[in-house]
């Protein structure tokens, strides 16, 4: 890797000056660097168990988890003198994404794995138990590397086109899923300038009101918690409260990062917002009490992938903020990024306060992405990735 | 109605008389008896520009909140929030226009405070921390939307009747708690400063007091202090640049001024002032939105935001008028209390000319931008009281508490 590395900054270099003057990349350097890309591909989808084979050192296609790359074309000047500077706030994502470099560079004593990084810790163990990688956390981690992968490509001038954060044009993500906990997102891109200027600010009157609904939530958690034990299924009225506290957090989290425009409601009405909470599950079905006694350890992993795929969001979201200042709306690729986390973490804090016991999916599939595309037709395989 | 007028003119009756006897014959003193001809110049350079940049920035708000009156409305697509929610909305955005708008004025008042040595903040670090001072306005305005839109689902054109009570409640509740929201304050070590404020209190029939320092001289130059809160939660606070420019005596002046309006109730008077400027502002918001359908809608809430700026403008000379009534009992009471002329004079012109006040300014700045009687003025009353306190001693004995040192 070490030498992989070396060799392709000096090509990288060369590269450069060849596409700057002929204004394409040499077709033998762009095939150096094409299978550098997969080669490093190959390892980190190894490494972070993505991939099971030990993979080659050629960087030849045919890896489980591979790169496919268009030949070279011609590529605009201007774009390609400027690509380290155009290419940072897409280094920074694929950083949050990846992991390893962000919160350190920061200043932070706690350095981030990242949503790799963090899958990867979690699937070590699970694959140590089962013997077997979670789908959900191997197509999460073919996500990453794959953004990875793009930002690698377009660095190197194998591509100008700009890496696309929507997990939407991965296969991983259009397997129909029937999850209890559904994030629908009916938004169309288009963002007020003045009210994404302010938009934490506008926030302040419910950062107080989310505040105070917490602490309301916190008791109706505990009580629900030991009603759902007692009697094998939560209350309804609970039910009812805390899956409008969940829908109230998203609403919430939607506006701050970005991924819906409206200034949000108070009381997590269903349907009030362009990116909601469906909840499948009411009135409340029964739950297994062993899985209600242990939930809050059982969720610690979920919240891991939560916190990491936040950590990736609020990224995006800050990326967001400066193109829709400037440009008036947001970039779709950076919008599902946000709004497949907040599905992750509605399904995570759904199953916490025990409104379902089907276990988070972590795979970039959502629910969200329903909407746009036709159901599958009957028999439609689940997965794009057979597990 | 009439229940409403006579219960304003029975708390304006009972509020409005100060300690300051009504005969007092002020001297007319000359300015360069206390200033250099160059402090005086300074400080009316400083005063004009202000002064003019103030006025500016308040034309600019109103110019601002009227499109935004006019426009604001359109801003009701970005709401997924119901009523009140909206309501808020609006609220909010009609004042981050009013900041984003203000900056430049700020920033000049930041820039001419820094060239006359007056601002030591840098500024970035005042667009920042004015940022996030947004943040407080906003729960604010927030809080005040909830209320009066609450209020008007229920009591529709009528609302204002309501709110006022409410808007009052919340006052006192701001004012009683307003001490513990001072940033960066500390006990006072000084123990001889300690023990002249027990003394004062004493003497002005006050319980024990709190006096705290808040650290200022990183951020500026000026000097001053102030007496918050009420009844158990009443406090003295001091600038740490006045402890340092001030000595002693002159420092007990400021402690017995700021102890005069707790022995005053000036914050309970001037909160039951603001009552009073309420009812009649809340009435005329109320009418002015009643063609947008009323404080209940939220299209309403652009236009009530204007004619509230408005009606807080145009009311600001009798504030200012109110708040100097206070300022000069607590100057009267201060001398009553220390009989120390001689530190009260050399408080007054030390803080004028740390804080590049215009000594005796136009009669239109004071109109709108005096909350203090201006330097003069106060000099003139320290001379006043000389006189009479002289006229006095002749006549009968002293009262309780005699110069202290």
């Amino acid at each position: 890797m070490a030498l992989w590395f070396s060799l392709a900054t000096l090509v990288a270099i060369a590269n450069w000056i060849a596409t700057l003057i002929s204004g394409a990349p040499s077709p033998m350097l762009h095939r150096f660097l094409s299978a550098y890309v997969r080669y490093v591909t190959h390892v980190v989808a190894y490494l972070s168990l993505a991939a099971n084979p030990y993979p080659g050192f050629a960087g030849r296609p045919g890896y489980p988890i591979d790169v496919e790359i268009d030949p070279p074309a011609r590529q605009n000047r201007w774009v390609t003198g400027f690509r380290l500077l155009l290419a940072i706030p897409a280094v920074l994502l694929a950083d949050a994404l990846v992991g390893f470099g962000t919160s350190a560079a920061a200043g932070s004593n706690v350095t981030s794995g990242g949503v790799l990084g963090t899958v990867a810790f979690l699937g070590w163990f699970a694959s140590l138990a089962r013997g077997r990688m979670p789908q959900g956390m191997r197509d999460l981690a073919a996500y990453a590397i794959g953004y990875s992968a793009q930002v690698n490509g377009y660095l190197l001038l194998l591509t100008d086109r700009y890496p696309n954060s929507d997990p939407a044009i991965y296969d991983s993500a259009n397997v129909f899923r029937d999850d209890p906990i559904r994030v629908p997102v009916d938004d169309d891109l288009r963002r007020s300038r003045l009210t994404v200027f302010f938009r934490l600010l506008l926030a302040t009157p419910h950062f107080v009101w989310f505040l105070l609904w917490t602490i309301a939530a916190l008791f109706a958690g505990i009580a629900n918690w030991f009603a759902t034990l007692i009697s094998g299924q939560s209350p309804s009225a609970l039910h009812r409260f805390l899956s409008a506290y969940l829908r109230y957090q998203v609403h919430l989290y939607a506006f701050l990062q970005l991924v819906a425009n409206p200034f949000p409601g108070f009381v997590g009405k269903p349907g009030s917002y362009p990116v909601d909470v469906e909840i499948e599950v009411e009135p409340p079905g029964r739950q297994n009490r062993w899985v209600t006694a242990f939930r809050a350890p059982l969720s610690i992993p979920a919240f891991l992938i939560a916190s990491a795929l936040t950590t990736s969001a609020y990224v995006a979201a800050m990326l967001g903020w400066f193109y829709a200042l400037v440009r008036g709306r947001v970039p779709k690729g950076l919008r599902n990024l946000g709004a497949m986390e907040l599905r992750y973490y509605a399904q995570t804090a759904g199953y916490f306060y025990l409104l379902t016991d089907r276990y988070p999916y972590s795979g970039p599939s959502s629910g969200w992405q329903l909407r746009l595309n036709p159901a599958p037709p009957p028999g439609a395989p689940q997965s794009a990735y057979p597990a | 109605m009439p229940a409403v007028a006579l219960a304003a003119a029975f708390v304006a009756a009972l509020t409005w008389p100060t300690d300051v006897p009504s005969q007092l014959g002020t001297p007319e003193l000359d300015p360069h008896a206390f200033f250099s001809g160059s402090q005086i110049a300074r400080a009316g350079d400083y005063a004009a520009f202000t002064s003019v940049n103030q006025v500016l920035s308040a034309l600019v708000l109103v110019a601002v909140l009227v499109v935004y009156a006019r426009r604001g409305t359109r801003f009701m697509r970005e709401s997924a929030a119901g009523r009140i929610g909206t309501g808020m909305l609006l609220a909010m955005l009609g004042l981050a226009l009013v900041w984003l708008a203000e900056l430049p004025f700020g920033l000049a008042q930041l820039w001419w405070g820094r060239r006359y040595g007056v601002a030591d903040l840098g500024y970035l670090e005042w667009v920042v921390s004015s940022w996030f001072a947004l943040s407080g306005v906003f729960i604010g305005v927030c809080l005040t939307v909830l209320i009066v839109m609450a209020i008007a689902a229920v009591a529709r054109q009528q609302w204002w009747l309501l709110a006022v009570p409410a808007f009052a409640a919340i006052g006192l509740l701001v004012a009683f708690v307003s001490p513990y929201l001072v940033p960066n304050v500390e006990p006072l070590r000084d123990k001889r400063i300690a023990a002249d404020a027990r003394r004062l209190e004493r003497q002005q029939g006050l319980p024990r007091i709190d006096v705290e320092v808040q650290r200022a001289k990183q951020h500026t130059t000026e000097i001053n202090a102030a007496s918050a809160g009420f009844g158990p939660t009443r406090r003295v606070i001091l600038w740490d640049t006045l402890l340092e420019a001030l000595d002693r005596r002159q420092v007990r002046f400021v402690l017995a001024h700021e102890l005069g309006h707790q022995s005053r109730d000036h914050i309970l008077k001037t909160i039951g002032w603001s009552i009073l400027l309420a009812v009649p502002s809340a009435f005329l918001v109320a009418v002015a939105t009643r063609r947008r359908g009323g404080i209940y809608r939220p299209e309403a809430i652009p236009l009530a935001l204007l004619v509230f700026v408005v009606l807080t403008i145009a009311s600001t000379p009798v504030q200012n008028s109110l708040s100097r009534r206070f300022e000069a009992e607590a100057d009267w009471v201060a001398l009553e209390t220390t009989r120390d002329p001689a530190a009260a004079r050399g408080a007054l012109v030390k803080l004028g000319d740390a804080s590049l006040e215009d000594p005796d300014p136009p009669s239109w700045a004071q109109l709108f931008f005096g909350t203090h009687p201006s330097v003069m003025d106060r000099l003139e009353m320290v001379e006043a009281w000389r006189r009479e306190s002289g006229w006095r001693r002749r006549t009968r004995p002293l009262a309780a508490g005699g110069p202290m040192d």
